[in-house]
C-alpha cells in the first residue's frame, strides 16, 4: 500500500495544481459574449467592464482617418453603439459585415475596442442564395 | 464526369458495407474467404474513391458551373492550381478528402498483409469509420450535387486561401487527423479480439508516429500560413480551429511516449487504450470543430448541418469504446508495477499525465462559451490569456521532464546514476540562465524556458556523445560512429533529434511572444522611423494594377546601422472580381526574415497625398520555429525509417 501512496501523492498535487491553473485562469480571463441590445440594457453597470459584442457594422458609419482610431458603428436590434478601435483591421472589415468587438464600454457611450474580428456572412454554405447570379 | 462521381461514391458507400460484413463473418467463423473478400472490397474502395476525387478535382479545374461545389468554391478568374485546392475549400470536397485518405490507409493495411486480406478485426472498425464519412458525402453533403440551373460564374475562392501553404497545410493536417484512425483500429481490435498482447501496439505504433509526424507539420505549415497571410503579426491566436488540430495532437504525444512504457514493462495497458481512444475521439472532434460551425472562430469557413451527425458519431465512439474496454479490462492487468517516482516509468507517466492535463485544458476553453451558455445561458468566452496561463506552465515542467525522461534509469534511479547524468544539463542549465542574467534578461518565463532548453540539448548532446565515445572506442572513426549510433538504434536516437526540434521551437516560441518590438507611424514621403537595429525609410506609394487586382503598395528602404539592407514592399490590395463581394480586400504584409529577427511590415492605411499608415513589428527568432519543425519531422523520418533496409545494403 505504501508504494501506492507514493505515486498518489503527487498525482493528486499534480492534479491540484492543474485544476488551480485552469480555475484562475478560467477567472482572470473570461470574458461575456452579448448582443448590442444586452450591453444597452446593462447600462450603466456596463461601464468598465471587459465584454465582447457582436453586431452588424452600420452602412456609411466607418471613419478610417490615416492617424487616428478606427470609428465605426454596430448595431442589432434596435440598439447601436459607436465603437473605436485601433488596431490591425481584418481585410474582410466592411460595411454591412457582422464585427466581433471585444473591450469595454465607457461612461462617454463608446465603445473602446482592443480586439476586431469580422464574420464573413456569405461564405456560410448552407445559406440559400449563396451566389450572385452574373449577366453574360 | 460529376455522374461517375455520384456513382463512385455510392457503390463506396455499398462496398464499405460489403466488406464490414464479410470481416464480420470472417472474425466470427474464422473464414479465410470473407476475410480475404472483405479485404478485396477495401482495396477496391480506395480505388473507387480516387475515381470520385479524380471527378471532382476535373470538375473544378473545368469549371462546371452546374455544379453546386464547383459554383461556391472557384471562378473564372481563379488559376488552375487554386481550382485543385479548392477540392478542400468547402465542405463537401474535404468530407471526400477525409474518405479519400483513410482509404488510401485502409488499403495499404490489408495489403501490408496481403495474404489474408489484412486482419478482420483492424478493417471492421477501419469500415466502420469509413461508413460514417461516405454516409455524409453520399447522402447529406453530396459533393457532385447539380444546381437546378447552371449559373454563369462562380463564387470564387476566398483570396487569403490563395496561398501557397494554403494548398499543401490542410492535406497535410488532414494525413495526421485520418491517420489516427488506423492505431484506433488496431485498439480496438485488439479489444475486439481479445489478442490483448503486444503484438497489436507494434503493428500501430509506426502509423501512429506516421499520422503524428503530419500532424505536427500540418499544425506549423498553418502556423505559417496565419503567419504570412492573415497580417496581425503572429501565427498562433488559439483560435477553436487551431485548437481542434492541436488537441489530438498533444493526447497523440502522450500515446507515442506511453506506447514505450507498455512494451518494455508490460504496464499501463488500459492508460494506453484509453490514450488511443481519447486521441481518436480528438481528431473526430476536431473535424466536427471545424466542420460544424459549433464555435465562431476566425477559420470557421463553412457551416452547416452536419454537426448533430458528428456529436451522435463522437458519443458512440465514446460509448463503444469505453464499453469495450471495461469488457476486457480484467485482462489488461499490469504484469509490473511502479517502484519509485524517481524512475524513468514515472517520468513517463508525469509526462502523460501533462500532456493530458494540456489537451482537456485546451479542449475546456474551445468549448467554455457552449458550456456556459448551456449551464448559465450567458455566453462566456475564455481568450488567450487562459490559454496561456495554463499552457505555459504545464509546457515549462513538459520540458524539463523531456530532459529528465532520457537519462533516469529505469526502475529506480540511484543517487550515482542521478550524479552521472545530470551534473553535466545541471550545469548548462545553470550556465545558460546566468549568461542570459549578465545580458540583462530579466523576464522570468523566458529565463527559465531558454535555461530549460539548455538543459534538454545537454542531455540530448550527453546521449550521442556517450554512444559515439563507446563505439569510437571500438576504432570506429567519429563520423561513420555517429551513423551507425543513429542507424542500429533508430527510434532511440530518432526521438533524441525530435526532442532537439522541439527545443528549437521552444526557444522561437518563447523568443517571440514575449519580445515583440511594434510601432504604427504615419508617414509621408522622406519620412524615417527606427525599429530595433533597423531604420526605415519611406519611399512613397506605388499604385499596381493587373488583371486580377488594383492595389497599392509601400515602398521602404531598410538599413541596419547606416547600411542599406533590403526594400520592402507591403501591400494592401482591392480584387476586381466581384463574385466575392465581402472579401475583395486583401492586405498582403512585407517580410524580411533571418534567424535573428523577423521584420513584418503591415500597410493600414493609404490616405490623402501619399500619406501612410503602416504597423511595423519586429518579431524574434521566429525562424527557429520553423526550423525546429523541419528537425522534428527529419526525427521522426530516422525514428520510422525501415529496419532491416541497412543490412541488405550491406550485404550486397
Amino acid at each position: 500500500m505504501k508504494g501506492k501512496l507514493k505515486f498518489i501523492l503527487p498525482l493528486v498535487v499534480i492534479v491540484s495544481l492543474i485544476s488551480w491553473l485552469v480555475f484562475a485562469g478560467v477567472k482572470d480571463s473570461m470574458v461575456y459574449y452579448i448582443t448590442v441590445d444586452e450591453l444597452l440594457e446593462d447600462v450603466p453597470d456596463i461601464y468598465g467592464q471587459k465584454v465582447r459584442v457582436s453586431g452588424t457594422v452600420v452602412h456609411g458609419s466607418i471613419k478610417n482617418e490615416l492617424d487616428d482610431s478606427l470609428r465605426f458603428t454596430i448595431a442589432d436590434g434596435k440598439g447601436e453603439i459607436d465603437v473605436e478601435y485601433d488596431g490591425i483591421i481584418p481585410d474582410i472589415f466592411t460595411d454591412g459585415v457582422e464585427a466581433v468587438v471585444e473591450g469595454k464600454f465607457s461612461a462617454g457611450n463608446v465603445f473602446e475596442a482592443d480586439l476586431l474580428l469580422a464574420k464573413c456572412p456569405t461564405k456560410y454554405e448552407s445559406e440559400e442564395v449563396p451566389y450572385q447570379r452574373k449577366e453574360g | 464526369m460529376s455522374d461517375l462521381g455520384s456513382i463512385a461514391i455510392l457503390l463506396s458507400f455499398f462496398i464499405t458495407i460489403y466488406s464490414l460484413f464479410a470481416c464480420a463473418v470472417a472474425a466470427r467463423t474464422g473464414s479465410r474467404a470473407f476475410a480475404q473478400s472483405g479485404g478485396n472490397g477495401i482495396v477496391s474502395l480506395a480505388f473507387l474513391l480516387l475515381v470520385a476525387v479524380c471527378c471532382l478535382v476535373y470538375e473544378l479545374v473545368t469549371l462546371d458551373f452546374s455544379l453546386r461545389y464547383v459554383a461556391l468554391n472557384t471562378s473564372t478568374d481563379l488559376p488552375v492550381i487554386y481550382r485543385v485546392t479548392a477540392l478542400w475549400a468547402g465542405q463537401a470536397g474535404s468530407l471526400l478528402l477525409w474518405s479519400f485518405i483513410l482509404s488510401l490507409y485502409m488499403a495499404f493495411v490489408v495489403l501490408r498483409n496481403r495474404k489474408k486480406g489484412g486482419d478482420p478485426y483492424v478493417n471492421i472498425v477501419l469500415c466502420a469509420v469509413s461508413l460514417f464519412f461516405l454516409f455524409l458525402i453520399a447522402y447529406v453533403e453530396d459533393p457532385f450535387e447539380k444546381l437546378g440551373v447552371a449559373v454563369g460564374e462562380g463564387r470564387g475562392l476566398n483570396p487569403i486561401l490563395q496561398n501557397g501553404y494554403m494548398a499543401i497545410h490542410p492535406v497535410t493536417l488532414y494525413v495526421g487527423y485520418v491517420g489516427i484512425t488506423v492505431p484506433f483500429a488496431f485498439g480496438i481490435a485488439a479489444l475486439l479480439s481479445g489478442r490483448l498482447g503486444d503484438e497489436w501496439i507494434r503493428n500501430c505504433r509506426k502509423y501512429a508516429l506516421f499520422s503524428w509526424m503530419f500532424l505536427s507539420a500540418g499544425l506549423l505549415l498553418g502556423a505559417r500560413w496565419a503567419y504570412l497571410e492573415l497580417g496581425w503579426g503572429g501565427y498562433w491566436a488559439w483560435d477553436p480551429v487551431e485548437n481542434a488540430a492541436f488537441m489530438p495532437w498533444l493526447a497523440g504525444t502522450a500515446f507515442l511516449h506511453s506506447v514505450m512504457i507498455q512494451e518494455r514493462k508490460a504496464m499501463l495497458k488500459k492508460w494506453n487504450m484509453i490514450l488511443l481512444i481519447i486521441t481518436f475521439f480528438l481528431s473526430i472532434f476536431g473535424t466536427f470543430i471545424t466542420r460544424s460551425g459549433i464555435v465562431s472562430s476566425v477559420h470557421s469557413f463553412a457551416r452547416s448541418d452536419i454537426g448533430p451527425l458528428f456529436l451522435g458519431f463522437m458519443v458512440l465512439i465514446l460509448l463503444f469504446s469505453f464499453a469495450l474496454l471495461i469488457y476486457r479490462s480484467k485482462e489488461l492487468e499490469s504484469e509490473e508495477r511502479f517502484d519509485s517516482v524517481l524512475s524513468r516509468e514515472s517520468a513517463f507517466l508525469f509526462n502523460n499525465l501533462l500532456f493530458l492535463a494540456a489537451a482537456f485544458s485546451v479542449f475546456l476553453g474551445t468549448i467554455f462559451p457552449v458550456l456556459s451558455e448551456a449551464f448559465t445561458g450567458k455566453k462566456i468566452l475564455v481568450g488567450p490569456p487562459y490559454f496561456n496561463a495554463v499552457g505555459v506552465p504545464i509546457g515549462l515542467v513538459l520540458i524539463l521532464l523531456m530532459g529528465i525522461g532520457p537519462l533516469i534509469s529505469w526502475k529506480k534511479a540511484s543517487t550515482a546514476n542521478l550524479k552521472r547524468n545530470f551534473v553535466f544539463p545541471g550545469v548548462v542549465f545553470a550556465a545558460v540562465l546566468l549568461a542570459l542574467l549578465v545580458f540583462g534578461l530579466r523576464e522570468p518565463v523566458a529565463l527559465l524556458s531558454f535555461a530549460l532548453c539548455g538543459f534538454v540539448a545537454a542531455t540530448v548532446f550527453l546521449e550521442y556523445f556517450r554512444g559515439i565515445r563507446v563505439r569510437s572506442s571500438r576504432g570506429e572513426n567519429p563520423v561513420s560512429a555517429f551513423f551507425n549510433l543513429v542507424s542500429r538504434n533508430r527510434r532511440r536516437y530518432g526521438g533524441y533529434i525530435v526532442h532537439l526540434g522541439v527545443v528549437l521551437l521552444v526557444i522561437g516560441i518563447t523568443a517571440s511572444s514575449l519580445f515583440v518590438t511594434q510601432k504604427e507611424v504615419v508617414l509621408g514621403k522622406g519620412d524615417s522611423f527606427s525599429l530595433g537595429r533597423y531604420d526605415l525609410v519611406f519611399r512613397g506609394v506605388n499604385y499596381i494594377s493587373n488583371d486580377a487586382k488594383d492595389g497599392f503598395s509601400a515602398e521602404l528602404s531598410i538599413e541596419n546601422n547606416g547600411r542599406s539592407v533590403a526594400t520592402m514592399y507591403p501591400e494592401k490590395n482591392i480584387y476586381k472580381y466581384e463574385g466575392n463581394r465581402e472579401i475583395n480586400q486583401e492586405t498582403e504584409v512585407a517580410l524580411r526574415s533571418t534567424f535573428r529577427d523577423d521584420l513584418y511590415l503591415i500597410l493600414s492605411e493609404v490616405g490623402g497625398g501619399g500619406k501612410v499608415n503602416i504597423r511595423a513589428l519586429l518579431n524574434p527568432m521566429v525562424n527557429w520555429i520553423w526550423a525546429g519543425g523541419f528537425v522534428i519531422v527529419l526525427g521522426a523520418i530516422v525514428t520510422m525509417w525501415p529496419e532491416g533496409r541497412r543490412k541488405k545494403e550491406s550485404s550486397a
